[in-house]
């Protein structure tokens, strides 16, 4: 019997001791346990909360993982201006220096401000010392793409692009040297040479076809009608003919236009989604393994 | 001896008792936030919750009050995430009809119709819940009238008995919405009759007159012989105001029946007593 009642005493004597442990662990609020959650949310990317819960745990005093992801966070959220100034904070001693300022950078480059951005970029005076000096180098190479400014000669632009990388970053570099756009006044001047013709110009086929065969037709029915000593029939179709003409030429120049504006937006989509392809050439850190 | 006995069992379950203590605290403040309408702040505490009840006792409850919050701030989604967790996490046909059922009102809600009937067979044919046939009824008639099919919503309301009210609106609405394939095909044969039809007698009057003038003026250049102008007066002219005619009568009658739609549900909305999407 007290040899039972020793063994239940031991196994309590364990028991309350672990549970006390566990007890005491469940402080949800306490430093330890609000960023356990903010990593929690932050792989769960709920980036709102998990920001929160960081800033909360910084109160307590300061941790470079915790600062980093809160840029990390907001960056995540489109608060780029936010996550600019996160980056920019973390510590020189810290691990994450190098890699937040290269996110400082895309954070600033993300806001879409180009010429801030480069201007960012040229005042940090980033060299070879600098552990994501070719990663930078190649964001602002890209940047270039964006921009309005003189691209640089080809052979400077690809050379800070890898062997995988250049391919493609010519066919783009191209693009933004010759863009293929369609010249609204070639457009108009094709549509009064031949109806239509302007729209084909501009791929925009069935259009050009249509407007081809309306001011054709309503400029036969005209001139037949004259024949006819029909004047009155004469000169309505003509005015219709005249007023479809007309308006075709301006519907090519306006269709040269729409045309351009597709395939820039097309080619700045490409830029965009190559960009979130290759994380704006920024080295991936895995926080949820 | 009994006292030593006692005192152990309070040493082995006592910290089990304060750590669920905390738990327990937690659920009632991140109820307290939910039921004063801070969605965002109760989604995290309930989320904090989950995050360390390691027991799983609360992952239920927190997951549906999780839901219930995403879905008042329309986050339907996300609430469709969450009583999905919620419905795993079910431990009894009760929990787990309800989880289902509350993914289906978000389904009925964020209007899409196909999943909420679908979801709604699936329980129909389940065998587990044969005694809930009357809800599912009911969430079905919710469905139809959230899919603007008032005469099926009134049809499947007559299959819960007990809600006369909403199977009467539906027949009501049903009754007084115009057909715009009828008010269409009248205006087809006399211009203007769909506009009559909807009430708008202004409207008809107008048609029926500009088509009545083109149309005999057409028909009489035919008549003449002048052909060249009978095409023209009905090309440009009488199939303009004809067209026009058709296209009228099928929004004046889509325009009354909105109005018919939006007056039922906004009863449902505000006066309406029972459960709702």
């Amino acid at each position: 019997m007290n040899k039972i009642l020793f063994l239940l005493i031991i196994f309590s004597t364990i028991s309350f001791s672990q549970e006390s442990n566990s007890a005491k662990s469940l402080n949800l609020f306490s430093p330890q346990n609000i960023k356990k959650f903010a990593d929690y949310l932050f792989c769960q990317h709920d980036y709102i909360r998990a920001s929160i819960e960081y800033e909360d745990f910084l109160k307590s005093g300061y941790n470079d993982t915790a600062a980093f992801k809160v840029g990390m966070a907001n960056l995540e959220m489109g608060n780029f201006s936010i996550a600019s100034k996160k980056f920019s904070n973390i510590s020189k001693i810290s691990v994450f220096y190098n890699i937040s300022k290269l996110e400082y950078l895309r954070a600033n480059f993300r806001t879409g401000n180009f010429n801030y951005y480069r201007n960012l970029y040229e005042s940090e005076n980033l060299n070879r010392d600098y552990k994501y000096f070719f990663e930078a180098r190649e964001l602002y190479n890209f940047s270039y793409l964006f921009s309005d400014i003189t691209l640089p000669q080809k052979k400077n632009f690809l050379s800070s692009f890898t062997k995988e990388e250049q391919p493609r970053l010519n066919q783009f570099y191209d693009w933004k040297i010759n863009p293929p756009y369609k010249n609204p006044v070639t457009a108009a001047l094709l549509s009064t040479v031949i109806p239509g013709l302007g729209k084909i110009y501009t791929q925009n086929y069935s259009d050009g076809i249509f407007a081809f065969i309306t001011v054709g037709l309503l400029g036969y029915l005209a001139y037949s009608d004259f024949h006819a000593n029909h004047n009155f029939r004469g000169w309505l179709f003509s005015a219709l003919g005249a007023g479809f003409y007309g308006g075709n030429i301006y519907g090519s120049a306006a269709s040269a236009q729409i045309y351009n504006a597709k395939i820039s937006f097309q080619f700045f989509n490409d830029l965009k989604n190559y960009l979130e392809d290759h994380n704006y050439f920024v080295p991936l850190i895995n926080f949820c393994k | 001896m009994k006292s030593i006995f006692f005192i152990l069992i309070f040493f082995a379950i006592g910290p089990e008792i304060f750590s669920q203590g905390v738990l327990e605290k937690q659920f009632n403040y991140a109820k307290k936030l939910y039921n004063e309408e801070n969605y965002f702040d109760s989604i995290t505490e309930f989320k904090r919750l989950l995050f360390f009840d390691s027991t799983g006792k609360y992952k239920y409850t927190a997951d549906n009050y999780i839901g219930d919050a995403y879905k008042a701030g329309s986050k339907f989604s996300n609430a469709i995430i969450y009583y999905t967790l919620a419905e795993i996490n079910a431990q009894n046909f009760n929990d787990l009809f309800k989880a289902k059922i509350n993914i289906i009102r978000v389904n009925i809600l964020r209007r899409t119709t196909n999943r909420a009937l679908q979801l709604l067979d699936s329980l129909n044919n389940d065998r587990r819940f044969l005694s809930e046939k009357k809800e599912i009824y009911y969430w079905k008639g919710w469905t139809y009238i959230f899919a603007d099919e008032w005469h099926k919503a009134s049809e499947t309301f007559a299959l819960t008995d007990s809600n006369k009210t909403l199977q009467e609106l539906c027949e009501k609405v049903d009754k007084e919405k115009y057909s715009v394939i009828f008010a269409q095909i009248i205006s087809h044969f006399i211009p203007g009759s769909g506009q009559f039809y909807t009430g708008n007698y202004l409207s008809g009057i107008l048609s029926l007159a500009w088509n009545g003038l083109w149309g005999y003026l057409a028909v009489k250049a035919f008549i003449d012989n002048r052909i060249f102008d009978g095409f023209m007066i009905t090309n440009f002219l009488w199939l303009r105001f004809y067209n026009g005619n058709l296209q009228n009568s099928k929004n004046f009658t889509e325009e009354k029946n909105l109005k018919i739609v939006n007056k039922a549900l906004k009863y449902l909305q505000y006066d309406y007593v029972g459960a709702k999407p």
